[in-house]
């Protein structure tokens, strides 16, 4: 079935392409989002150029997501983050005209456009509330009330599909309750019939209908597969089309069988070195699992740290992760058996006995949890349906005693306890002395007692995390700062790669740093649709 | 056959909220004969033992299908352990009775029939008395249970993008719901169950539970988290009919329900105001809407 693939674009050959939309039908456009401007684009793939289809005012925080071109390739579906802060489903004419909102509901949550329908008349999109529940939904194009044709609890299908007779979708789930993989299911438009299309071990996702109706591609475990359908049934095994292609992302066939799909490459590490002179004396931290790890903490005696070490080859959403302890002496590190859907960040516990984690569990909860370092045992500490997925931040206090964290939009917290009330509170660190705490508030660093009692702001803008050892540190960008009792701030060495997530060793000698590069590129697999 | 349950599935109304996917096994597609045939099965008093008593003595359509007594009565005025459940939106469901004992409609709609304290009447017996066979009974009883149905309350409305269905208390019930008081951490999704078992302490160690299905320990004293639709119809609540009001109900749970050594690990104090507490029993009311059932 594979006849070859060919290299389309990257985010090299246009500033920052963005994978979530799709080739059109007839493969003569390519819909994205501008990462630069967050309007969305059309890229026309005969020439290579490339033009904005939406205008948002100056000044504006909205942004256009992921989009789908209808079969006729005249219009664009696509998600829209408006100005009060919610997704809009919108449609545009591929020439930029005709702008207009096809649903808006703050209680739909976010939404996904992700195929038309063969007479162009509704469009199959992925809803995902508040309440964790994400919704395979057909959109009327001329108005009304969207059919909500299925359900699922706590799971977000990362690609759904509609078949060419607009008969049948397909859509990735979990295999089973309290699975962690997934498989593929063909569900009827009708809502008539659901039936299973893969039914063998292994993570199946991101299905996409054949242009001829008669098979559907699928990522399995690192590989693209497909399998035959006949009138909503499986007819045979599935058949390997391409071994590993690496991080992919599916995003669509054209009529004439080129499978368009994003591929994610390079590499991002933790990184050992001295603060004084971070390039010159690197040391890669880990012993097993290069080029996946970020977000290093070193325990309060500075004989081990912890780590987040990406696990799968997915290239979309919630990264899978995993906690690593790597001890020095000796040289070791273990990964931790915990059950979360998505490990956001990791702090000690003072007491070196456990660790700190921001994160969701498997219903969709966010928040912060204890993990035993022995057991490995989960203890929820501040949870909530609703959260964000990355969880809360939090830090405890170097006693132990009391646990600070920034409760979603409500503000500083201690306990119940509102310390602070803001919006968007973020970067929390809390001093080594347990006297203060640190964190960002629009471009500002606010440095507070224990008390919440602002006592300082810094202005520094874009900051993208702070850290407090023998001094408070900033990262913006790729740089670091620290912020002196008194006075500017300075300028550290950092190197051009640095990538967020950092932690100081108690030493105030050393620290570990995430470093790396990380470019997409959009690919096509030429399929033999005989 | 294909084409005629495709047909079928579009006779059945869904009321505004409720998934248009309404599961059935492939040995069982929903016709409209079997719903008919349902229908008259499920008000049929000649399937328990002295003739008094019918499906829907328990599952009253008055009550949400549900029953306004405290624990379920069966023939002869035997009292059950447990309340009968409301049965609306059992189409969706994947566990049935309290303790999960039958996965699917078609395994679970005969064993209230041959239970010596429900309606004590055997299987033979009663297939005799109307005539069909088990099969029959069985496919046509679950065919009709899957188009009871309740939906198009304010709250669909309000999640459907109707920003004056629910009241302001109503919608800081929700938020709380979802949020602060963690409901929506078992009662989730349109039907506002996840299917599973939880132990809450409600009841005590007494009655088994899951237990009883699995006999795994961490099962005891479980029981299947209900459907929260229509529950202001049915009064007093939890399975043994312990609460009164659904006031008691959310005092309950913001004291973290009765401690014992299976509690759930989602069950802990809430620290509800009071405005906080009559906020979700708001939001509870507006999980009343329209039930629908037959073809």
């Amino acid at each position: 079935m594979l006849v070859a693939w060919s290299y389309l674009c990257s985010a090299a050959d246009h500033h920052s392409v963005t994978l979530h939309g799709g080739p059109s039908h007839d493969g003569r456009y390519l819909s994205f989002v501008d990462g630069a401007t967050g309007e969305l684009a059309i890229r026309e793939t005969a020439t290579g150029l490339s033009r904005n289809i939406t205008t948002k005012p100056a000044g504006s925080k909205e942004f256009a997501y992921f989009s789908s071109i209808s079969r006729d390739s005249r219009k664009v579906a696509y998600a829209w983050f408006n100005d009060e802060g919610f997704y809009d489903l919108r449609v545009v004419d591929i020439d930029g005209s005709n702008r207009r909102v096809l649903y808006r509901n703050e209680q739909a949550g976010f939404v996904q456009p992700c195929a038309w329908a063969p007479d162009g008349k509704q469009i199959l999109t992925l809803f995902f509330r508040k309440d964790n529940i994400s919704q395979i939904a057909l959109v009327p194009v001329d108005g009304g009330p969207p059919k909500i044709l299925r359900s699922l609890h706590w799971v977000y299908p990362k690609r759904m599909d509609m078949s060419p007779d607009g008969r049948f979708i397909v859509y990735d789930s979990f295999a089973a309750t309290d699975a962690g993989e997934r498989t593929i299911f063909l569900l009827a438009v009708d809502g008539a019939k659901e039936t299973k299309l893969v039914d063998k071990p292994g993570n199946h996702l991101f299905p996409l209908w054949t242009p001829d109706g008669r098979s559907v591609v699928f990522i399995s475990n690192q590989d693209v597969m497909s399998v035959r359908i006949e009138d909503g049934r499986v007819l045979g095994e599935p058949k390997l089309l391409l071994r590993d292609p690496g991080r992919i992302l599916p995003m669509g066939i054209t009529s004439d069988g080129n499978y368009y799909y994003g591929v994610r490459s390079g590499e991002v590490d933790v990184f050992v070195t001295d603060f004084v002179n971070p390039a010159a004396r690197a040391k890669r931290l880990t012993l097993r699992f290069p080029g996946r790890n970020s977000s290093p903490a070193w325990a309060p005696d500075g004989k081990s740290l912890a780590y987040l070490s990406r696990r799968g080859t997915e290239n979309f959403g919630q990264e899978s992760r995993t906690i690593i302890i790597r001890t020095f002496a000796p040289d070791e590190e273990r990964e931790l058996p915990i059950k979360l859907a998505h490990i956001e960040r990791v702090r000690w516990a003072p007491d070196a006995r456990s660790i700190l984690v921001s994160g969701s569990d498997n219903k969709g909860r966010g928040g912060l949890y204890s993990v035993d370092l022995q057991t490995g045992s989960l203890r929820p500490l501040v949870v909530e349906a609703g959260a964000s997925f990355r969880g809360f931040e939090g830090v405890w206090s170097a006693d132990g005693k009391s646990l600070f964290h920034i409760h979603g939009d409500s503000g500083l917290r201690l306990g119940d306890k509102v310390l602070f009330q803001a919006q968007g509170l973020r970067n929390l660190v809390a001093a080594p002395d347990d006297r203060s705490l640190a964190f960002c508030e629009g471009d500002d660093i606010v440095i507070v007692p224990m008390d919440g009692r602002v006592t300082r702001r810094v202005p520094m803008a874009n900051v993208n995390e702070l850290e407090w050892g023998s001094s408070l540190i900033a990262g913006t960008g790729s740089d670091l700062w620290e912020i002196p009792k008194d006075g500017p701030p300075r300028k550290l060495a950092a190197p051009a790669n640095r990538q967020t997530g950092m932690s100081l060793h108690p030493d105030g000698a050393r620290i570990a740093i995430t470093a790396g590069r990380i470019s997409s590129e959009v690919k096509v697999l030429k399929l033999s649709l005989k | 056959m294909w084409i005629c349950v495709l047909l079928l599935a579009q006779i059945v109304p869904i009321p505004a909220g409720l998934d248009i996917f309404l599961p059935a096994p492939d040995a069982n597609p929903l016709t409209i004969e079997k719903i008919k045939l349902g229908r008259q099965l499920f008000f049929d008093k000649r399937l328990s033992r002295d003739r008094s008593m019918s499906c829907a003595s328990c599952h009253d359509p008055k009550f949400g299908f549900g029953d306004s007594r405290k624990l379920a009565v069966g023939v002869g005025g035997k009292l059950g352990s447990r309340r009968a459940p409301r049965i609306v939106n059992r189409v969706y469901g994947s566990s049935f009775f309290w303790d999960g004992r039958a996965s699917t409609l078609e395994d679970q709609v005969l064993k209230p029939i041959s239970d010596p304290n429900e309606m004590d009447l055997g299987l033979a017996e009663a297939v005799s008395r109307v005539g069909l066979e088990e099969s029959t009974l069985r496919n046509a009883l679950a065919s009709y249970v899957r188009t009871i149905l309740s939906g198009d309350a304010p709250y669909d409305r309000y999640l459907q993008g109707d920003r004056t269905a629910l009241t302001e208390q109503q919608r800081f019930g929700l938020k709380l719901f979802s949020g602060k008081a963690g409901c929506a951490s078992c009662h989730v999704g349109p039907n506002l169950t996840d299917e599973r078992f939880h132990n809450t302490g409600i009841g005590g160690p007494a009655d088994d539970g899951r237990f009883s299905v699995t006999r795994k320990p961490e099962d005891q004293s479980a029981f299947k988290t209900p459907s929260l639709r229509e529950v202001a119809l049915t009064p007093p609540f939890m399975h043994d009919g312990s609460l009164a009001t659904l006031e008691d109900v959310i005092e309950f749970y913001d004291k973290g329900g009765k401690p014992n050594p299976n509690l759930d690990s989602d069950i802990r104090q809430l620290h509800l105001s009071a405005g906080e507490k009559q906020a979700l029993v708001a939001l509870l009311k507006a999980l009343s809407g329209k039930i629908r059932e037959g073809p």
